[in-house]
């Protein structure tokens, strides 16, 4: 197996050899996997798919591994939900949840993507796993590292709350607190990742690391029973997700899975972190970048690595971009949790408050099929909703307090 | 020492030699990798050579000049 044929620039085009390098020494442009997609459609069908583990592994071919798979061996494959409930508030007719609140083993869609980094990092004989993070990214390559038995190093900036470093901790990971802000972790861990031979999950692993999210994309083809459908919204924090599912849609496209495809992109951000949306919105092809202010945390990335070719892929495709306020994004969680019972994090609130905006302002047709892609679990963000949510209802221990209650709850 | 940058120029600064003097005023050497110029707005890859100090110097003066100087791969925390 292993039908990578090489690094590719996605800017000028040219060809490197499978390393941990993720830039194009000539003009700077991101590096992505390239594959003998000839090779790749003689050796996948629908059926050898099907005959496989419930996992992301089902669709090793199209991923850029030459060996077995090394991490995340039950992550993946989440559940597509029909969200019959939530179609009716939006008066949509058909409308999906791909539902990655519930990956293995971290609660994130970062699960697939790490699963990918750390098996590839073990492929070049890495012994030690690093990532800068303020969030989900940590709390997996944490879990898969410990698991496939890395050292591994988490960099976070001082000003995080300590309630967010405990998922991480408890994996006893070397978490490394960095005295300054955001920008300087992110000018360090630059540097760091070119000092020292550790395979930087989202720095020099990035081509492979970002292969992992086309498994969101080849599930949702899969669970529709072999379709793409006719719209997806996706949420977009450098870009690089957006780009992979549109990349997953095509790839089975080109190798034969399916045979059709129409499939239009849509992007949704926090109105306090929106690069990307302004520029699609705008009509412009310049991602200028913003100082994000945002209770959606794990989307708040200011200077987007991707934002360019995220654009491209929503104009190309006739889809659109929204931003939503932070308090659209709470009505949101608490919209599908209550409709679908899924909690989502905050920026499951920003996905499903974008669709809302778009179907509402006819960008998403309501006669189509439309899926939205929920990225996290809001157990994480909890303190988000705090003071949002219903008051619980207190009584005495007695049958009369509680008949009570029960009248008041009744009037409603 | 080398540092790589995005620079992203206001409307406004699209028409103005930047960096050309900041090159010539902090003993910088710009190698323009890669633009992006639209009606409004204009976007340089670029790796700047020199000694640290000037660089720091360079950049700041870039900023106060109204430009937008990021990391050219982006944000790196996720």
């Amino acid at each position: 197996m292993g039908h990578v044929t090489g690094l590719k620039c996605r800017e000028c085009g040219r060809l490197y050899a499978v390393e941990p390098i993720y830039v194009c020494e000539f003009c700077f442009g991101p590096l992505e996997v390239a594959y003998d997609y000839k090779g790749i459609a003689g050796a996948i069908s629908r059926e050898t798919i099907e005959k496989r583990g419930k996992n992301l592994w089902r669709y090793r071919e199209l991923l850029p591994v030459d060996g077995d798979p090394r991490a995340g061996l039950d992550s993946g494959f989440t559940p597509l939900v029909r969200a019959g409930n939530l179609a009716k508030v939006l008066g949509v007719e058909e409308l999906y949840i791909k539902d990655d609140t519930v990956v293995h083993p971290t609660l994130s869609f970062k699960d697939r993507v790490v699963s990918i980094a750390l098996t590839k990092a073990m492929e070049f004989g890495f012994d030690t796993v690093a990532c800068a993070s303020t969030g989900n990214l940590a709390h997996s390559v944490s879990a898969h590292g410990a698991k496939a038995g890395f050292k591994r190093f988490i960099f976070i900036p001082a000003t995080l709350e300590a309630s967010k470093i405990i998922a991480s901790l408890v994996y006893e990971p070397n978490l490394v607190v960095v005295d300054g802000n955001y920008d300087d972790v992110n000018r360090l861990c630059s540097e760091i990742a070119n000092r020292y031979r550790w395979a930087f999950v989202n720095i020099n692993i990035r081509p492979f690391y970002a292969e992992g999210s086309k498994t969101i994309g080849y599930e949702v083809v899969e669970q529709l029973g072999w379709r793409a459908p006719d719209n997806v919204v996706v949420p977009c924090a450098s870009g690089s997700l957006l780009t992979k599912v549109w990349k997953s849609f095509r790839e089975f496209r080109d190798i034969g899975i399916i045979s059709e495809l129409r499939t239009k992109v849509y992007a949704a951000q926090a109105a306090g972190c929106a690069p990307i949306a302004t520029a699609i919105k705008q009509g412009t092809d310049v991602i200028r970048p913003v100082k994000p202010n945002t209770i959606a945390k794990s989307l708040a990335i200011g200077n987007p690595a991707d934002g360019f070719y995220a654009s491209q892929v929503v104009r190309e495709t006739g889809g659109y971009a929204e931003d939503v306020t932070d308090q659209e994004i709470i009505d949101a969680m608490k919209l599908l949790a209550r409709t679908e019972g899924i909690f989502a994090e905050t920026a499951g609130g920003v996905t499903l408050a974008a669709a809302k905006k778009m179907i509402e302002s006819g960008k998403i047709r309501r006669d189509e099929s439309t899926v939205i892609c929920i990225t996290g679990n809001g157990l994480k963000t909890q303190e988000s909703l705090q003071g949002h949510t219903l008051s619980p209802h207190y009584i005495k221990p007695s049958l009369a307090s509680f008949e009570e209650a029960l009248k008041n709850i009744n009037r409603g | 020492m080398k540092k790589r940058v995005k620079l992203t120029f206001p409307q406004q600064l699209i028409k103005e030699p930047v960096i050309f003097q900041m090159a010539k005023q902090y003993n910088i050497m710009p190698n323009i990798r890669r633009a992006r110029v639209t009606e409004t707005v204009g976007e340089m890859i670029l790796e700047l050579e020199g000694e640290e100090a000037d660089l720091e110097k360079g950049v700041r003066w870039l900023k106060e000049k109204g430009i937008e100087v990021e990391m050219a791969e982006g944000d790196i925390v996720e």
